[in-house]
């Protein structure tokens, strides 16, 4: 087989034997020889020339070696160089003449490049070496660090030039590449007024020096940033998933794993299954998902570029991106939109308070429990333990079961009082009022004794909203209060963040009622409700 | 006289004007002028093409942008200047006055 010469034309690497390597020399040297006084001439011939390459790339692309037969198919395309009709003569021509029409823009070099090539595009838009603006953005960045953001903008503004177009809008000239491209070609083309050089390929001896310096110092550079963005890529990706999969667990499976679902006093664990209590039930499922959206998207951002840091990978996923970001901004919008619509029904609260006198009070009252929780059998629970307030489901009526709560306070007069307050939310006050006269709680009294409710009633249909139900009681000094367990729990419960409160309590769990003790015996003093040992010891 | 050189002579004096008249359609990239050209019977070998481009691009006639190609090396896709349209519409009177000066003569 002949030798094959390797040759760069237009920009493109061909193959070819030595023999088409003549004839297309020799070819080419005629069409020089022929155009090369004209005006424009070496413009021309570099026109030719790219054409002469996308020929010989549709006959049998740039990997197959180019044969005397391409060459000689190519002739007759583009025709002998006598045979060009180039009108009149040029020589009488006398247009102005215009250098170049590209435009000249910045773009990042990545022929000359040492972090990223923004030094380099600049260079070669300012049309000096490179060396030069890299010496004055260190310079700078001694200045308060403004080089190195300077740097970081521009970096992340300026496109970098891969392409042959882009390196001639970057050189704003269209024959940048002859010295440095010819060269590698193996022949030389007498193209007149290319007298430029890129910077990089052959510069001053300082520069030169400098250039080396630089190199090094690149190249640490960008080993200390490739370590620094592995260990946060490695951080991203792990609690990416780590998130991913709690989500998921939670959001799917309910369970709360080691992540607790009481991290924000609330327990998260029955969300879904009480949104349809809080919100229209219609739009609840579109909540759901919006939710799920607005949560996932960024995970799996967080996750993707974990592992693009890793691993230093490019790919084209611009538009895949911007589609995440675009449906995640929506969807928070929407989310947003639904929940202040939402939020709304909720703008205005009321209260109703009902009231009932006992006249003749009993030295000793017994509160005792009616409906208890521990009697219901529901099947989901949420806790809002800092409000204390608890919220029971039963799934089979879609009813809710609500924690009441019991204040005793000493009474002005020498009567017995009890009050019910009901609060409720609504869109409007007489919406709100309509929902807290529609709550439904239970209390009776029989003699010496108060039957009270442990929980209220929101009626089937209505919706949750932060209700409230609060049986406040006013009993004259000196009356003992005997509770039961559920009782005394209640009005325990309502005190137990009151610092004020000067009771002991042990327990650390405060559903748990002191049963070993056997001592629900209460007294009523001028500084409110104390248990009788406590009281008599003062 | 020889009959072809006159025909190339032809050719020649209306080669720029058809150069033009290609591009005022729309900006198109060598080869595009090309095969019109050649589906016209103006031009017989590409060469004939790139001084001209040349020529009337450095006039001020014409303008081009880079375009990267699919396959291949990027291609110029030329068009024209307002210059070149003024100079396409004075070109297209005087064509018009000289097909009708050679009707004339050759009906009389």
């Amino acid at each position: 087989m002949d030798k094959t010469i390797k040759i760069n034309l237009g920009g493109t690497l061909f193959q070819i034997d030595e023999e088409a390597y003549k004839m297309l020399r020799k070819y080419l040297q005629d069409i020089d020889n022929r155009l090369r006084n004209t005006l424009g001439g070496a413009e021309t011939v570099e026109d030719i020339e790219l054409r002469i390459a996308e020929i010989f790339q549709s006959q049998g692309g740039s990997a197959g070696v180019i044969s005397k037969e391409n060459i000689e198919a190519m002739i007759s395309i583009i025709g002998k160089p006598e045979d060009f009709e180039t009108g009149s003569d040029e020589k009488e021509t006398k247009a102005p003449y215009y250098h170049s029409t590209t435009r000249k823009k910045m773009y990042r070099n990545p022929d000359d490049t040492i972090i990223s090539g923004v030094c380099g595009g600049i260079g070669a838009y300012l049309n000096i070496e490179a060396v030069w603006v890299r010496l004055l953005f260190i310079l700078f960045t001694c200045f308060f660090g403004i080089g190195f953001f300077v740097y970081v903008a521009l970096w992340i503004a300026l496109p970098s030039a891969h392409s042959d177009p882009q390196k001639r809008e970057m050189y704003g000239r269209d024959d940048y590449h002859t010295a440095a491209q010819k060269i590698k070609s193996g022949y030389s083309l007498k193209s007149g007024d290319s007298g430029y050089t890129p910077s990089g390929q052959a510069g001053s001896h300082v520069g030169n020096a400098f250039n080396e310096v630089f190199r090094a110092l690149g190249k640490v550079l960008f080993i200390i940033v490739r370590i620094f963005l592995i260990l946060v890529g490695i951080t991203f990706v792990l609690c990416g998933f780590m998130a991913l999969v709690s989500f998921i667990m939670v959001f799917f499976f309910k369970y709360p794993g080691y992540f607790s679902t009481h991290s924000f006093g609330v327990n998260l664990f029955y969300l879904p299954d009480f949104l349809n209590y809080i919100v229209n039930p219609v739009i609840a499922p579109w909540i759901l998902v919006l939710s799920f959206i607005v949560i996932l998207i960024p995970l799996l951002a967080l996750i993707y570029w974990g592992v693009k840091m890793i691993f230093w990978f490019k790919a084209k996923d611009g538009i895949v991106s911007l589609i995440g970001l675009i449906i995640w901004v929506v969807s928070v919008a929407v989310l947003s939109l639904l929940l202040f619509n939402e939020g709304i029904s909720y703008s205005e609260t009321a209260k109703i308070v009902s009231e009932e006198i006992i006249d003749k009070a009993p030295s000793d009252l017994y509160i005792m429990s009616g409906n208890k929780i521990a009697d219901l059998h529901f099947d989901k629970e949420i806790s809002f333990n800092e409000e204390d307030y608890n919220v029971y489901f039963i799934d089979d009526n879609k009813g809710l079961f609500l924690s009441s709560g019991l204040n005793i306070n000493n009474s002005d007069d020498k009567s017995v009082k009890v009050t019910v307050r009901k609060r409720s939310a609504g869109r409007s006050k007489s919406d709100a009022t309509r929902k807290a006269e529609g709550l439904v709680y239970n209390y009776h009294i029989a003699g010496d004794t108060l039957y009270l409710d442990e929980y209220f009633t929101i009626p089937v249909g209505t919706r949750w909203s932060f209700d409230d139900v609060r049986v406040n009681l006013y009993i004259p000094d000196g009356t003992e209060v005997h509770f039961d367990k559920t009782t005394e729990n209640m009005f325990r419960r309502q005190h137990y963040y009151n610092e004020d409160w000067n009771w002991s309590w042990d327990g650390e769990d405060k559903e748990m009622v002191r049963s070993d003790s056997g001592d629900n015996h209460w007294i009523m003093t001028e500084d409110g409700l104390r248990r009788r040992s406590e009281s008599s010891e003062k | 006289m020889d009959l072809e050189n006159t025909k190339a002579q032809m050719r020649k004096g209306i080669l720029e004007y058809c150069i033009l008249s290609v591009l005022s359609k729309n900006s198109c990239y060598a080869s595009d002028i090309i095969k019109e050209l050649k589906e016209a019977r103006v031009i017989v070998v590409e060469g004939t093409l790139y001084p001209l481009l040349t020529r009337q691009k450095n006039a001020g006639l014409l303008s081009y942008r880079w375009e990267e190609s699919q396959q291949g090396p990027p291609r110029k896709y030329y068009e024209l200047t307002s210059e070149g349209k003024e100079y396409l519409a004075d070109l297209d009177k005087s064509w018009d006055e000289l097909v009708e000066s050679v009707n004339l003569i050759r009906t009389r």
